[in-house]
């Protein structure tokens, strides 16, 4: 059951982020408005949209702990652009982005926290069992 | 490695670690704030002069957030606890590959006291972690290594289980005293100890249902306040039950004994770690509770005499035993480091024709540990344990003592193996303090007796003692408590040994010629 809902967020965050991610790429006119307003274009744009993409790919891998936390990485860059210039809402969209960032946020969080003992150096410290090092 | 070299190694490795845990104390609490202050300086830039560099911002405040967990929120890491993510540079040197570390570090089983693999095995016990390995020993079995002999008809499991051992049923002692399992904490003094890790100590002695000894510590507040059962130490000092001079107060002593959990006495003649000198407490570690717990001033060192004054020949000796034990009404017992058989001999001869003996005898090796001690004392005095405790049982049954004393044994008795040794040389129970400094997660910064200690067992500074969590610890300690008593049924079933007496030294094997081995 668990895992039934983890794969389900899993999906679904990897559902919005690729044609996102793809669209950054190709420089679509949105994207293109959005990372001039933030001062990074084109470089930040193709960045972001490169890691867009990597985490939704790695999201669907074994490798998820890793996809969740570049997820939330990168959320929390679009949180600060949210909040700190671009504002609510963009474009006109009512607010439509900012409801997407938020879904992926969430999913990829709780995904995250749910496989953290997954993660490369750090997972053992934040599970509660199967911790073979010294103390 | 040769022997020449692995020395070297090895304190190489222990500068290395001390320089680290040293270095941590400062440069960790700096480092947690500059983390904080890095994160507000990035954000602020992001909002200023590029937005890249919100780049950094998101890693610092993942960074902060798993700091922040790491030292508000977990309790299992007491160095994260303490240290934060500075302590995680110290996992990482831990986790790098055999291969790589042999060439930086001690390998893993050339650490000292305790090798890696022996400290690996207390963690996994205390964490309640399956310790099976792969092909084969990493012992060098054929030098001086005690091992124990199978039977080619092993009992059931279920048959075979550790013993249970009593005290004081040999003579009519008005509150005899049994105890479900041969496991002991062993002496450690609060004072040694910081708070936190006797109470841990305490309550995972009471959830595993053994016993712990109180060490020289002086009245037992905090060991009372926990509800295990207590043997009381009695120093040559005699914190705790001392007259302004230093003698025994007997009031004191019976006040003491009236309490429910205090189940016994041990009078320490002597400790392994430094054999002929007395107790020390450093004053950087006496604290105002642990000052007036003992009765003694907090400006300077406090030394404990070499012996008790009113033990000062056999004849004393014993009738000191006597009256402690028609005082307390509780068994009592003495400890000691073997120097001389002939003394022994002599006072156990004394024991026989004043008819007075001790309820057990606890034979602490020289490879025992301390909370303090002069290096020479450490290394030059005393004999091993597994030399002695064949003597000492040796010169019991020739005096025909056996059925009036039991022995306890301590040093090193960490692993089962070790303790089935001590118990077919002789032993009814076996004691062990830096097993259960290990389970509470001591890795062996060997500075106990600075104040220092990274992972807050043998501080009493409390920002060193925040990370260690009672109730997470006693857990520990409980659980190697009963992992030690499950391995010795295990290994009691495949030596086919059924009941205590068919326990003895047919069922060991010892390489070396003198009954050494480790
Ligand atoms: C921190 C520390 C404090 C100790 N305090 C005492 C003490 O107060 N009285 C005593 O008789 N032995 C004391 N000992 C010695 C132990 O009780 C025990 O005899 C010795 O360490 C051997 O056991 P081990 O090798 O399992 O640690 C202390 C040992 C340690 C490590
Ligand atoms: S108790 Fe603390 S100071 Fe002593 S060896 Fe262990 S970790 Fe080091």
């Amino acid at each position: 059951m668990k895992t039934l809902g983890l794969w389900a967020l899993r999906i679904l965050a990897a559902a919005i982020l690729l044609p996102v991610g793809y669209q950054k790429l190709i420089g679509d006119e949105m994207s293109v408005m959005l990372f001039d307003t933030l001062g990074m274009e084109p470089h930040g744009r193709i960045i972001i949209g490169v890691v867009e993409i990597i985490a939704a790919l790695l999201l669907l891998s074994p490798l998820a702990a890793t996809g969740a936390l570049l997820v939330v990485a990168v959320m929390l860059g679009a949180i600060i652009a949210h909040v700190t210039v671009l504002g609510v809402e963009v474009g006109g969209d009512g607010g439509r982005l900012l409801a997407m960032l938020a879904t992926v946020f969430v999913s990829g969080t709780t995904v995250l926290v749910a496989l953290r003992h997954q993660l490369p150096i750090i997972g053992h410290t934040l599970d509660r069992t199967g911790d073979e090092r010294l103390p | 490695m040769t022997s020449g070299n692995a020395t070297g190694s090895t304190s190489g490795f222990r500068h290395l670690e001390t320089r680290l845990t040293v270095n941590l104390d400062r440069a960790s609490r700096t480092a947690n704030v500059a983390l904080i202050l890095a994160l507000g300086a990035s954000f602020v830039l992001g909002l200023y002069v590029s937005f890249y560099f919100h780049f950094l911002t998101v890693v610092l405040l993942l960074t902060n957030a798993v700091n922040f967990y790491w030292r508000h929120l977990q309790v299992r890491h007491t160095l994260l606890a303490n240290y934060g993510f500075l302590a995680q540079v110290r996992y990482l040197l831990e986790s790098v590959g055999p291969e790589f570390r042999q060439y930086l570090f001690a390998n893993d089983s050339e650490e000292r006291p305790f090798s890696r693999n022996e400290r690996a095995e207390v963690y996994r016990k205390a964490k309640g972690i399956d310790s099976s390995g792969a092909f084969g020993t990493q012992r060098d079995l054929a030098t001086g290594f005690a091992t124990l002999r199978h039977s080619f008809f092993p009992a059931e499991a279920s048959q075979a289980s550790s013993f249970q051992v009593s005290f004081g049923d040999q003579r009519d002692c008005p509150h005899p005293y049994t105890a479900g399992h041969p496991v002991f904490i062993s002496a450690m003094s609060y004072g040694s100890l910081g708070q936190k890790a006797v109470r841990a100590l305490a309550r995972g002695a009471r959830k595993a249902g053994i016993p712990m000894n109180t060490g020289e510590g002086g009245h037992p507040k905090h060991h009372l306040a926990e509800g295990a059962d207590l043997i009381f130490q009695m120093g040559t000092a005699k914190f705790g039950v001392r007259t302004e001079d230093g003698q025994l107060d007997d009031e004191r002593l019976e006040a003491l004994s009236a309490h429910d959990q205090v189940k016994m006495v041990e009078i320490k003649l002597s400790q392994g770690a430094k054999p002929g000198k007395g107790g020390l407490l450093p004053k950087e570690k006496i604290s105002e509770e642990i000052a007036e717990l003992r009765g003694v001033p907090r400006d300077r060192d406090v030394v404990s005499p070499a012996f008790h004054p009113e033990c000062v020949d056999p004849a004393s000796t014993v009738a000191f035993i006597r009256r402690v034990q028609e005082v307390s009404g509780l068994p009592v017992g003495i400890k000691f480091c073997l120097g001389r058989d002939s003394e022994l001999r002599e006072l156990v001869q004394e024991m026989r024709s004043q008819d007075v003996f001790p309820d057990w005898i606890t034979v602490d090796g020289a490879e025992g540990g301390t909370g303090a001690a002069p290096r020479s004392f450490m290394d030059g005095v005393g004999l091993p344990l597994f030399q002695a405790l064949p003597t000492v049982q040796k010169i019991l049954t020739e005096e025909g003592a056996t059925d009036r004393t039991r022995i306890l044994a301590s040093g090193k008795l960490i692993d089962a193996r070790r303790q089935l040794v001590a118990m077919a040389m002789g032993a009814s129970a076996t004691y062990t303090a830096r097993g259960f400094m290990l389970a509470l997660g001591c890795i062996q910064a060997l500075q106990c007796n600075q104040n220092t200690c990274p992972v807050g067992i043998t501080t009493h500074d409390p920002a060193l003692q925040r990370g260690l969590d009672i109730e997470e610890k006693s857990e520990r300690v409980a659980r190697y408590a009963r992992a030690l008593c499950r391995e010795q049924g295990e290994l009691l079933a495949a030596m086919g040994v059924r009941s205590r007496p068919e326990l003895d030294l047919s069922t060991v094997h010892l390489p070396t010629l003198n009954g050494a081995g480790s």
